[in-house]
């Protein structure tokens, strides 16, 4: 056996596993995504078996650009909280690790509470703020507007001021359960779950930070806010980049807290689109899934070059 | 620290402060969760028993009944498990090959195994069922839980170990191969014990993301191989009435989770920037 063979070997059940596991399923989305092919069609039986006959060209392609009305919206929608998610987290992650990485008394306790939300699995996490948690009747959400309606009602007999509270108007509970609103739900829970994640990345790379630069500028009488833009984010550029990318690659397939906080009530990504196509189109279901595909790879291909980069050294 | 800083009394004292109470808040949900777990279901929902009830463990012995629980964690255990030793088995010898005996394409192939990650899982969702349920016939089975959730992070876990190996002087592995040591001895007894670490936060690291992983485990069973996922995601109606059991089992679900993902924060930045942030 030569030199090089073993290693060959050695690690070809891995990239066999792999190179199954992407080929085979993606290529059947491709081939699905060129043929008619529905589950339940009683008009046209011989299109609920898949089949080079059924052929339908790019046909799926033109339907979901143009006529699956949920298509544009679902894009959209996915765009929109993957984009609010990475605002959210990017700035509440580098203000806390900011905030983390001096030392004080307790800080490990800290560090280890700022951490969990990343470990609760998806599922509990969108069941826990979507009852518990955000609820208008019996959630926090719900409790606390009525207890601050309460206490201003209290104060509607004090004198002088009671006419002035009393002016006020009732407070109603926002409502998490429709279409736009729930988009906001999955936006705070899933922000909740991943400003953990930026603020470890962040915390990371701040610790390997150029202390002398930094008590140089102090010398020179640097401001903090000067010190923090002309020393730390340019530090930082590249962990940000990462964090986004990294995110918008798992938020593009957000599923579970799509599913459980807004089922049926109009609020989709794509991913949840294509899971409705599944129930009966598959071909356009397979069409979206390719669109997703292209979709994720956009930002996987910025992500791969810039890992890439650091790999070998 | 820096001598040069000088902190006046007031932000010496603020800033940690202000690190305390945003850190409480953020673990406000996880506390809230398990102080619900202790009400009843009835005084759960009551806002006179907001912080002041009687606690009860009712929830959690019940938890079998309600939601026949530990079946449920059985299948958890028992996928995460051997997805996780199945990932090392696969992913130890190819790191090892990757690490030591790079070739021209190394890089490349880690690039695109990383590249395999970033499918998004819905895009398959159909050729996955089709094959599972009506050719291979493994729908709904722990053999096919554990060999997708092996196949999601056997990326993840090749990149960590290979992040590990490198780290470890070529010359040791080459004394080995002087003397004669087979390539199985060189892995055994000169690569494991020296990246023991490693290869631990890695195993635990690959094991939490198993448990928590919501599409496929959701997606490929309805009752036989159903883990904790599916459980949470099939109580998801709103059940006001009920948030006390929910409580319960939701925090039996995530806790051994949280306390295992405390041991293994340092690790995780480099599992999930595959080496890029150090």
């Amino acid at each position: 056996m030569s030199k090089r063979t073993l290693p060959r070997l050695l690690q070809t059940p891995a990239v066999l596993l792999l190179l199954m596991w992407m080929l085979i399923p993606l290529g059947m989305t491709l081939y699905f995504s060129f043929i008619r092919y529905v589950l339940n069609s009683l008009r046209r039986p011989e299109w609920t078996t898949p089949s080079l006959s059924n052929w339908r060209g790019l046909g799926n392609y033109e339907y979901v650009l143009f006529n699956a009305k949920d298509f544009w919206f679902a894009v959209q929608n996915s765009v929109f909280i993957v984009v609010s998610i990475l605002i959210a987290t990017v700035i509440l992650g580098l203000a806390l690790a900011m905030l983390v990485n001096r030392s004080f008394p307790g800080r490990g306790i800290v560090r280890v509470l700022l951490i969990s939300p990343f470990f609760v699995m998806p599922a509990v996490n969108a069941v826990l703020w979507i009852n518990m948690i955000l609820d208008p009747v019996l959630g926090l959400n719900g409790l606390a507007v009525e207890g601050i309606n309460a206490v201003v009602k209290s104060l509607h007999n004090f004198p002088v001021l009671g006419s002035f509270f009393s002016m006020w108007p009732e407070i109603v509970p926002v409502s998490f359960r429709a279409t736009q609103t729930s988009a906001y739900a999955v936006i705070m829970m899933v922000t909740w779950q991943w400003t953990p994640f930026a603020i470890l990345i962040f915390m990371t790379s701040l610790q390997s930070e150029d202390e002398q630069q930094k008590e140089a500028a102090i010398l020179d009488g640097a401001s903090a806010w000067s010190r923090f833009r002309n020393l730390t984010i340019p530090h930082l550029a590249r962990p940000i980049a990462i964090v986004v990318m990294i995110q918008s690659i798992f938020h593009l397939s957000l599923y579970a807290e799509i599913e459980i906080v807004s089922r049926g009530n109009g609020n989709k990504n794509l991913p949840y689109l294509i899971g409705e196509f599944t129930s009966n189109n598959i071909g356009a279901a397979s069409a979206t899934g390719i669109f997703a595909v292209i979709l994720a790879n956009i930002v996987a291909l910025f992500l791969l070059r810039m890992v890439g980069k650091s790999l070998m050294d | 620290m820096a001598t040069v800083a000088q902190e006046s009394k007031f932000s010496k004292a603020f800033w940690p402060i202000l690190a305390w109470v945003i850190a409480l808040i953020f673990f406000f949900p996880i506390f809230w969760m398990i102080f619900t777990s202790f009400k009843t279901d009835a005084d759960a929902v009551k806002p006179e028993f907001l912080f002041t009830f009687t606690p009860t463990l009712e929830n959690y012995l019940n938890m079998t009944e309600n939601y026949d629980y530990w079946r449920f964690a059985i299948n958890s255990v028992i996928t995460s498990s051997f997805a996780t030793i199945f990932a090392l088995v696969v992913g130890v010898p190819a790191a090892y090959a990757m690490a030591f005996n790079p070739s021209r394409h190394t890089k490349d192939i880690l690039l695109w195994m990383l590249s395999t990650k970033m499918l998004p899982a819905a895009a398959v969702l159909y050729p996955m069922t089709f094959l599972t349920k009506n050719f291979l016939d493994i729908y709904d089975t722990h053999f096919l839980i554990i060999l997708v959730l092996c196949l999601i992070n056997l990326p993840i876990v090749i990149w960590m170990l290979f992040t590990y190996f490198k780290e470890i002087p070529k010359e040791i592995i080459e004394a080995g191969k002087m003397d004669g040591v087979s390539t199985w001895g060189e892995i055994k007894d000169i690569l494991i014990p020296l990246a023991w670490g490693g290869v631990a936060s890695t195993a635990l690291l690959c094991f939490i993301f198993c448990w928590n992983e919501a599409y496929w485990t959701v997606r490929l069973t309805t009752t036989e191989a159903a883990t904790l996922s599916k459980l949470i995601e099939g109580n998801r109606a709103p059940e006001g009435l009920f948030f006390g059991r929910l409580s319960a089992v939701s925090t039996a679900a995530v806790g051994p989770i949280i306390v295992l993902g405390w041991f293994c924060q340092k690790q995780l930045v480099r599992g999930l920037t595959f080496g890029a942030v150090k």
